[in-house]
C-alpha cells in the first residue's frame, strides 16, 4: 500500500510571528474594547412608574395563581379565580383603561419603546463596525497566505472554511489561511474573554446573537403588545383550570411514607 | 460555626448577630474602601450584600459607627440616589432616633421621597415597618396594601400583612394574606406551617360554629401534614400536627360529614390517631437527637426543642391522670 505522502509546504517561520499573533491580539483587544464600549453607551434601566409596574406584576399574578393553584384550597382558588377573571376582564389592572380595545400604538412613534430599539441599534453597530474593519484590515495586509498547520487531520469538507483566500485544489484541509484564522478566533475567543472580562461581558457577539434568540420573557412586556389582550387570554387560561388540592389526602401520604 | 454573612441576620440569635458587628472593623479593614473599575479587579456582588448584613446587624448591636462606614461604601459604589441605599441610610436615622419626634421627621423624609417616585418599594417598605414600630398599625396595614395593589407578587410585604393582621386579630384577612404567599412559594414547609398554625388560631380563637371550627381544624390538619411531607423532620409541622390532633381527639365531636365539596373534611378518627402518635413518637425523637446534640440533628431552634419537651410532657401526664 503505497503511503500517502505527507504534505509539507516550507514556511517562513516568521509568519508565525507577524500574522498569527497579531489577528489574535487584535481580536482579544477589540473584544475587550467591545465590552467596555457596551458598558459605557448601555442605558440605565428605565424606571417604571406605579401604573405600569401594577400592569406587569398584576399580570404576573395571575399566572402565578394558575401555576400554583394546587397549593391553595378549592374555596380560596375559587375567590380569587372570580376575582381575578372579573379585574381582568373589565381593565380594572390596565395603564390606562380608556384605550382599551384600541390597537396598540405604533412602537416607532412610542419614545419609551424607541429608546429600547436604539440600545439595540447600539449594539448592532458595536458589533459591525469593529468586525468590518478587522475584516478589511486582514484582507489587505494578509489575505493569500497560508499560515499554519493543525494538529490534528481533517476531512476535505473543512477546506473551503479554513482556507479561504488560497485558491489550491490538492492541498491538505489541515493549512489553514489567515482569513480562516479570524473567523475561528470570533468563534472561539469565547472563554478567553470569560476569563478576563468574567461571565457576563459582551465581547463576543456569539454570546449577544443567542441571547437574542434566548428568552421570550423580555418579549412579553415589550412594545407593541397589547396588554389587555394578555389579559383577556390570561382571564381564559385561569377559567380552565382544573382545580385540585396537594392537601387531598395529605395526611394517607404521609402516613405511607414516614415510618418512625 | 461562624454565620455566613451572605445571608440576611435578621434571623440571627443576638449573640450571632453580636459575634458579626464585632467582625465589622476586620471586615472594613480587609476590602478596599473604594472599588477600583480596571480589568484586573473582580468586584463581587457578594461584598456589597456583605456590606448590607453588616449595617444591619451593626445597628442592632449598636455599633452605629460601623454601620455609617458601611454605608459610605455602598453610597460610593452606587450613589446617593439608589432606592437600597436610600433605605438603607433611613434605617440608620431611624436606628439613631432617640424619640418620637425624630422618628416623625425620618417618616417626614420617606413621604418626600415617596411624593417625588412613587414606586420607590424599598422606602414604602422602610415607611410601613416605621408606622408600625410607632404604633400605627391601620397606617402601616393600609399603606401595605397600597404596595400590594401595584406589586401583587411581593411575597416579603404579603407575609408582612399577613403578621400585621394576626397581629390585630384578624384571622381570615391573615389567613388570605398568608394564602397569597403560598401562592407565590408553593413549596414553602415553613408557610405551610404557619398557615397551618393561622388556621388551629382562627379555629381555636373564634367562637365559630362547629362546621367552620371543624374546617379550619382540618385544613390546619392537612397544611402540617403538607409542611412535614415537604420537609422531613421539620420541628413545627409536628408541634403543629400533635397540637391539632390532640384537640381534634380531645373534642371527639362527630365528624359532621360534609358532602358539599371545595372544602376539607376530617378524615376519620383512626387515621387522627395514628397522625397523633407519628407526631409524638417523631417529635420524641427530634428531642432526643438534639439534646444528644448528635450529627445531623443540629440546628433546632432550642426554644422550638424545649417547647415540643412541654407539649409532650403535659401529654404523657394527662395520660397518666386517664
Amino acid at each position: 500500500m503505497a503511503q500517502v505522502p505527507v504534505q509539507t509546504i516550507h514556511r517562513d517561520p516568521q509568519l508565525f510571528y507577524w500574522i498569527l499573533f497579531p489577528i489574535t491580539i487584535v481580536m482579544i483587544l477589540t473584544g475587550i474594547l467591545r465590552h467596555y464600549a457596551t458598558v459605557l453607551m448601555a442605558s440605565a434601566p428605565k424606571k417604571l412608574d406605579q401604573k405600569t409596574t401594577r400592569e406587569q406584576r398584576s399580570l404576573l399574578h395571575g399566572m402565578q395563581v394558575r401555576s400554583s393553584f394546587h397549593a391553595l384550597s378549592k374555596r380560596s382558588f375559587n375567590s380569587r379565580r372570580d376575582a381575578l377573571i372579573t379585574a381582568y376582564e373589565s381593565g380594572a389592572y390596565l395603564k390606562d383603561p380608556e384605550r382599551k380595545g384600541q390597537p396598540p400604538a405604533n412602537p416607532m412613534t412610542d419614545p419609551s419603546s424607541m429608546e429600547g430599539m436604539m440600545g439595540m441599534m447600539k449594539n448592532q453597530m458595536a458589533m459591525i463596525i469593529p468586525n468590518t474593519l478587522i475584516m478589511s484590515w486582514i484582507n489587505a495586509f494578509f489575505s493569500g497566505y497560508v499560515i499554519m498547520k493543525l494538529p490534528f487531520p481533517l476531512t476535505i469538507k473543512f477546506k473551503s472554511m479554513l482556507q479561504a483566500g488560497v485558491a489550491t485544489k490538492d492541498m491538505d484541509p489541515r493549512w489553514m489561511s489567515s482569513i480562516s484564522w479570524y473567523f475561528l478566533c470570533i468563534f472561539g475567543l469565547q472563554s478567553v474573554f470569560n476569563f478576563i472580562l468574567g461571565n457576563d461581558n459582551a465581547a463576543s457577539q456569539m454570546a449577544q446573537q443567542m441571547g437574542q434568540m434566548g428568552p421570550q420573557t423580555a418579549q412579553m412586556f415589550g412594545p407593541g403588545v397589547d396588554p389587555n389582550k394578555q389579559f383577556l387570554a390570561e382571564a381564559e387560561n385561569i377559567a380552565v383550570v382544573d382545580h385540585y388540592s396537594v392537601l387531598d389526602g395529605v395526611e394517607d401520604r404521609l402516613l405511607e411514607g414516614i415510618r418512625v | 460555626m461562624a454565620p455566613s454573612l451572605i445571608r440576611s441576620p435578621v434571623q440571627l440569635p443576638p449573640a450571632e448577630a453580636l459575634a458579626i458587628s464585632q467582625q465589622a472593623p476586620a471586615i472594613l479593614q480587609s476590602a478596599p474602601s473604594a472599588v477600583s473599575s480596571s480589568i484586573l479587579s473582580k468586584e463581587k456582588s457578594e461584598l456589597w450584600i456583605e456590606y448590607e448584613n453588616l449595617i444591619l446587624s451593626c445597628l442592632r448591636t449598636g455599633d452605629e459607627r460601623a454601620a455609617h462606614q458601611c454605608l459610605d461604601r455602598l453610597v460610593t459604589r452606587f450613589g446617593e440616589d439608589n432606592e437600597r441605599v436610600l433605605a438603607l441610610r433611613g434605617l440608620i436615622k431611624e436606628a439613631e432616633a432617640q424619640n418620637n419626634g425624630e422618628l416623625e421627621k425620618v417618616l417626614k423624609e420617606y413621604e418626600e421621597i415617596l411624593s417625588k417616585n412613587d414606586s420607590n418599594i424599598p422606602i414604602m417598605k422602610r415607611r410601613i415597618a416605621l408606622l408600625r414600630s410607632m404604633g400605627r398599625v391601620s397606617d402601616a396595614a393600609s399603606a401595605l396594601v397600597q404596595l400590594l395593589d401595584f406589586s401583587p407578587t411581593d411575597l416579603e410585604a404579603w407575609s408582612e400583612l399577613s403578621d400585621l393582621y394576626f397581629s390585630q386579630g384578624l384571622y381570615p384577612q391573615a389567613i388570605y394574606a398568608m394564602e397569597e404567599v403560598l401562592v407565590l412559594a408553593p413549596n414553602a414547609w415553613n408557610v405551610h406551617a404557619r398557615l397551618g398554625e393561622l388556621q388551629y388560631m382562627a379555629a381555636t380563637a373564634s367562637g365559630a360554629g362547629n362546621g367552620a371550627y371543624q374546617k379550619q381544624m382540618a385544613e390546619a390538619l392537612k397544611r402540617f401534614s403538607r409542611s412535614i411531607e415537604l420537609c422531613d423532620d421539620y420541628l413545627r409541622g409536628y408541634y403543629g400536627l400533635k397540637l391539632v390532633t390532640k384537640r381534634i381527639l380531645k373534642d371527639s365531636a362527630k365528624p359532621t360529614k360534609q358532602t358539599d365539596d371545595g372544602d376539607f373534611s376530617l378524615p376519620d378518627t383512626r387515621t387522627i390517631e395514628r397522625l397523633n402518635e407519628l407526631a409524638t413518637a417523631k417529635l420524641a425523637e427530634i428531642i432526643r437527637h438534639s439534646s444528644a446534640n448528635d450529627r445531623g440533628w443540629r440546628g433546632y431552634n432550642a426554644a422550638e426543642v424545649a417547647a415540643a419537651r412541654e407539649l409532650l410532657s403535659e401529654d404523657a401526664s394527662s395520660d397518666i391522670k386517664r
